[in-house]
């Protein structure tokens, strides 16, 4: 092939692809929208759900010890805390500006995904705090109704399992994370680059 | 300008740059696609005052940046072969090869070759990406011989 009198442009005109018909598109678009709408209500569903569900343990069993309520609510708290906390980092893309040139566009996306690893870690590990708090001061009063050696292996086996999430679950989840966010990072880190070498 | 009208004039050209930025023909056609989704959402928005082509070839730079976010599939570079020809069976190896070769360069480099060869001019180019007019007129003239490079070494083979 003879590369000196090729023509680039020529070429690269050559390329079409079949316009999808526009119906298809607003079709497409139409999805999108249903989707996120029943990603948006699924998570709140679930939100509401194990409140009710909280909420209907405190009536129904009537605790007496502000220990129990506080438990109740540092539970609650927890989990709204961390979806909504989920929902916020998604909603964080809906703010970008996708008509913003190249250079500043991937600035922005990079502080974006670095706010996101700063809300996924700050937020998952004041989760399991409270959640953990939560759960401690929920039993207290149950277990003032049992033996003592009851209630110490009751508070041991919760201890160990908080303990197992501390320090087990909490580290795997949180890498799997941060490695998944800092992978993106450090390819539009790289794409940035590319765009300031001279 | 409305949508109907931006989308005849625009498609081939977007579907073009999406194509020379991942040469695999569905994965192209999906993000056109995506591009003038956001394009649809956006348009009102849109004010007179700077160019409407300026204006799309940014939202379909940026969508194709974020494909590396969702690029779960493999990338152009390592597809396997037949995949991505075996669509393009009716298009001339020459212009298949073209876009093979864009699609190994580094990403930034892609996108700014692409809009070159679809005769937007260097000021443009250079307020798309967001670089100096000398800048962009340095890459292109490296970018170009670059191609033409890659195209000599496979007339050898």
């Amino acid at each position: 092939m003879d590369a000196s009198n090729i023509d680039l442009n020529e070429l690269w005109a050559g390329q079409n692809s079949d316009k999808p018909v526009l119906k298809d598109l607003h079709n497409k678009m139409d999805g999108f929208k249903k989707n996120y709408r029943r990603k948006i209500i699924r998570t709140n569903l679930l939100l509401v759900l194990t409140s009710v569900f909280i909420v209907f343990i405190w009536v129904y069993f009537q605790p007496e010890l502000i220990t129990t309520k506080i438990g109740i609510v540092l539970v609650i708290l927890a989990m709204a805390m961390f979806i909504l906390s989920t929902t916020k980092s998604l909603e964080l893309f809906n703010k970008i500006d996708e008509t913003d040139d190249t250079q500043h566009y991937l600035k922005k996306l990079l502080a974006i995904k670095e706010k996101q690893l700063y809300i996924q870690t700050t937020i998952l590990n004041l989760y399991f705090v409270l959640l953990s708090l939560g759960i401690g001061l929920y039993m207290y009063e149950y277990t003032l109704l049992m033996s003592t050696v009851w209630a110490v292996f009751a508070y041991g086996l919760t201890g160990l399992w908080i303990l197992l999430n501390w320090f087990f679950i909490r580290p795997k989840q949180m890498k799997k994370q941060q490695q998944k966010i800092n992978d993106i990072i450090d390819k539009f880190k790289n794409i940035q680059s590319q765009l300031n070498q001279e | 300008m409305a949508f109907e009208e931006i989308y005849n004039t625009y498609w081939q050209k977007i579907f073009r740059l999406c194509m020379g930025f991942t040469n695999d023909h569905d994965l192209a056609q999906d993000m056109a696609q995506e591009t003038f989704i956001i394009v649809w959402k956006q348009l009102p928005k849109f004010r007179n005052e700077s160019n409407i082509g300026t204006w799309i070839y940014r939202i379909a730079t940026n969508n194709c940046l974020r494909q590396i976010e969702k690029q779960k599939r493999f990338p152009s570079a390592e597809m396997p072969k037949n995949i991505t020809e075996e669509k393009q069976t009716n298009i001339e190896p020459k212009i298949q090869l073209l876009y093979k070769f864009i699609s190994e360069l580094k990403e930034t480099d892609r996108i700014i070759i692409s809009l070159e060869l679809e005769n937007i001019n260097q000021a443009e180019i250079a307020s798309i990406v967001g670089i100096s007019e000398a800048n962009t007129r340095v890459k292109i003239h490296r970018i170009k011989e670059k191609l033409t490079q890659k195209f000599k070494e496979n007339g050898r083979k």
